[in-house]
């Protein structure tokens, strides 16, 4: 399932701030949300890069600034060494057969107007890919390779369930033959036993079709589940990447530690220590200064709040942004739960 | 063991809708003693909120109404009281904690406001006894300088905290039962490790007993005593929390426990529950997981099958424990349960 060492996509310093404006009809900026300050990662050909954080940390306008769904502030993401960020229009819109996104809201993200045929056929459309006969019979095929039936295409998205509507999703991303497929919480709207099965379908398909993936979540367990290499982010930033193994044998930046231990398991002979964190996360409009997560580290120096970490390989393709790096000796000390630091954040 | 605290019995609540009867609820039953935790677990549409909504007697009328049953609370059928006997337990002894704390506060009122209300009603104290009693709550939950952010509104307080709210509104009477839908499931993973710990310390406080209906598994298995796993309203199986998890014996339970990745085990593929939940006004005869179920047999979808006793302490409502099936067909459909778990596994 890994891939293969060739790089599909490469990331560099990706910036998106979105302004904050004050005054109605003459409107100045007063400031900007950080939501993401400096991303840098590749996704090598057939693998699946998870990335994983918490509501308002910025995954999802990664994913959507990489599509250019949104315009960067800056930086480069570079698709098979051409940059997607310096695109014309019409190139844009080609490149765009490379890359396709399943949204995470299956209710929201089909037209109810159209026909499940038309839904999948419009990207062969768009693309000058199949017309006519040819396109009834690709949007057949698709929908056999996603576990749908071919007389689906005559009905409209509120026939279908939530799981099914996903995988009228995944059809429709997979109707250009792309290389690169960014799923933004596919499963999460979904109950669990309808997430095993777009889980497993996402699996096959990645396989059958050579695809890779940018799988954007909040749960770990699926996260860990399909991806190969796995990044956390907080606050904007990536603070920890390394492969799925490790990260969860081995994590060595302080949120990654947090937010592993703060995951219910599902198993309730199994006591872990748990680790607590205080207070909510800071707002990306102020972000706290040095380190995003020294207001609620454990272990935070007091160079924590001056001193921006940076992201370095530890080894072995192991990114962490912690120059403290605490080590699990010092563990115990941290699982006390400690309510006096739950700061207001407002 | 001593007398339930609350009792729930062979509990029916249907919707009347224009497509038909929807029975959300259809024969819920369990017992639930001072100070535990009891899950409640099912997937969407399983009928967990609504059996929660029919204990507070909150269910909307017309379309819904509860048809049968008993909800035994100290004793008394909660279903039997007036709407101002009710009102009394309402909130007071019996609270409840809602999935969205973004929707279920007032955003007109103050946080002290919201507090101070119910505990004015339910325990006769004066205006200025109860905005106390409002700031020792949001004390108790752990709300930073809280006696300046009780004169707050609710949009000034992040997600996890107004879940703090609700649940210090929840407690402000110190019921004996505390029913808590989806407490966590609108939160982060790390403020939903505040939120659970939180509802340890006080349950370790207070003694309630909490009522945890979830869909999250992994939240079951580290707040909860007993558990009850729901399939179209009903309930399929019951026992402690370790017989859940270790000794499963109804196929739904099975299923929706390998349908979850597991954090700590490596697996290259999930097992599914294959197809989809099915319409509650349309309900297949006979057993309502049969049309999914890799076990089931030729009687599964014919007749309803029976709650079963399999040990002391664990039921589970299914055939393969009766003697109703033959010997022969449990083989048999063990054999093709077994074998179809084995292909999606991919072996």
């Amino acid at each position: 399932m890994a891939g293969n060492g060739e790089i599909l996509l490469e990331v560099k310093h990706l910036v998106k701030h979105y302004p904050v404006t004050k005054g109605f009809i003459f409107q100045r900026q007063v400031g900007a949300v950080r939501a993401v300050d400096g991303l840098d990662f590749y996704i090598r050909k057939g693998e699946t890069l998870g990335l994983v954080g918490e509501s308002g940390c910025g995954k999802t306008t990664t994913g959507r600034v990489i599509l250019r769904l949104q315009e960067p502030t800056s930086g480069e993401a570079l698709f098979e060494t051409r940059d997607i960020f310096k695109l014309g229009k019409e190139e844009l819109r080609r490149m765009r057969r490379n890359m396709q996104i399943i949204f995470q809201d299956p209710y929201s993200s089909l037209n109810p107007r159209m026909t499940v045929g038309d839904i999948i056929g419009e990207p062969l459309e768009i693309h000058n890919l199949a017309r006519g006969k040819e396109k009834v019979r690709r949007v057949q095929e698709l929908l056999e390779v996603v576990g749908l039936s071919p007389y689906h295409a005559n009905r409209y998205p509120h026939e279908f369930s939530g799981g099914q509507r996903q995988r009228i999703g995944i059809a429709r991303a997979l109707a250009v033959n792309p290389k690169l497929i960014i799923a933004d919480e596919p499963v999460s709207a979904l109950d669990v036993s309808i997430q095993a099965q777009v889980l497993n379908l996402l699996q096959e398909l990645q396989k059958e079709f050579g695809l890779t993936y940018l799988f954007i979540a909040h749960d770990l367990s699926v996260v860990k589940h399909i991806s190969d290499r796995i990044a956390v982010m907080y606050l904007g930033k990536i603070v920890e990447l390394a492969d799925a193994d490790e990260l969860f044998s081995n994590p060595q930046h302080p949120y990654t530690e947090a937010l592993l231990s703060a995951v219910p398991i599902p198993n309730p002979e199994m006591r872990r220590d748990r680790i607590i964190l205080p207070g909510d996360v800071p707002s990306p409009v102020n972000p706290p200064s040095g380190c995003r997560f020294h207001t609620r580290c454990l272990y935070a120096q007091p160079s924590c709040s001056v001193d921006e970490p940076e992201f370095v390989d530890i080894g072995n393709g192991h990114f962490v942004a912690c120059p403290v790096r605490p080590f699990k000796t010092q563990r115990s000390k941290a699982a006390v739960y400690r309510p006096a630091a739950s700061a207001a954040n407002s | 063991m001593a007398e339930p605290l609350l009792s729930v019995r062979n509990l029916k609540t249907y919707f009347y809708t224009d497509e038909g009867v929807v029975r959300a609820v259809d024969g819920m039953a369990y017992d639930l003693h001072k100070g535990e935790t009891l899950g409640i677990v099912g997937e969407s549409g399983s009928g967990k909120s609504v059996h929660a909504l029919s204990i507070m007697r909150l269910i909307p009328s017309p379309p819904g109404k509860i048809v049968d049953g008993e909800i035994l609370f100290e004793g008394r059928n909660l279903l039997k009281l007036s709407d101002e006997q009710m009102r009394r337990i309402r909130g007071n002894r019996i609270a409840m904690v809602f999935q969205e704390p973004m929707t279920s506060l007032n955003p007109v009122l103050t946080i002290g406001e919201q507090i101070a209300e119910a505990v004015i009603l339910h325990q006769r104290l004066d205006k200025r006894a109860a905005w106390e009693r409002a700031i020792e709550m949001l004390e108790r939950v752990k709300i930073p300088s809280a006696r300046q952010r009780v004169k707050d509104y609710p949009h000034q307080f992040s997600g996890g905290m107004r879940q703090r709210v609700m649940i210090a509104m929840a407690l402000s009477c110190n019921p004996s039962v505390l029913l808590a839908d989806e407490p966590t499931t609108a939160l982060d993973v790390t403020i939903q490790a505040q939120i659970l710990e939180l509802m340890r310390e006080l349950q370790r406080e207070f003694g309630t007993a909490i009522i945890m209906i979830t869909h999250n598994l992994g939240v079951v298995a580290e707040m909860c005593d007993n558990v009850v796993v729901m399939y179209a309203g009903r309930p399929v199986e019951e026992t402690d929390v370790k017989r859940t998890f270790h000794d499963p014996r109804h196929p739904y339970t099975w299923g929706l426990l390998h349908s979850v990745p597991k954090l700590y085990e490596r697996s290259e593929r999930l097992i599914p529950i294959e197809g989809q939940p099915p319409s509650l006004v349309d309900l297949p005869p006979g057993c309502s997981f049969a049309p999914r179920c890799p076990f089931a047999m030729e009687v599964c979808t014919q007749v309803d099958p029976p709650n079963v006793p399999i040990e002391a302490g664990h039921t589970a409502r299914c055939y393969l424990y009766t003697d109703q099936a033959t010997e022969k067909d449990k083989e048999a459909a063990t054999a093709a349960g077994l074998a179809a778990s084995a292909r999606s596994r991919g072996v």
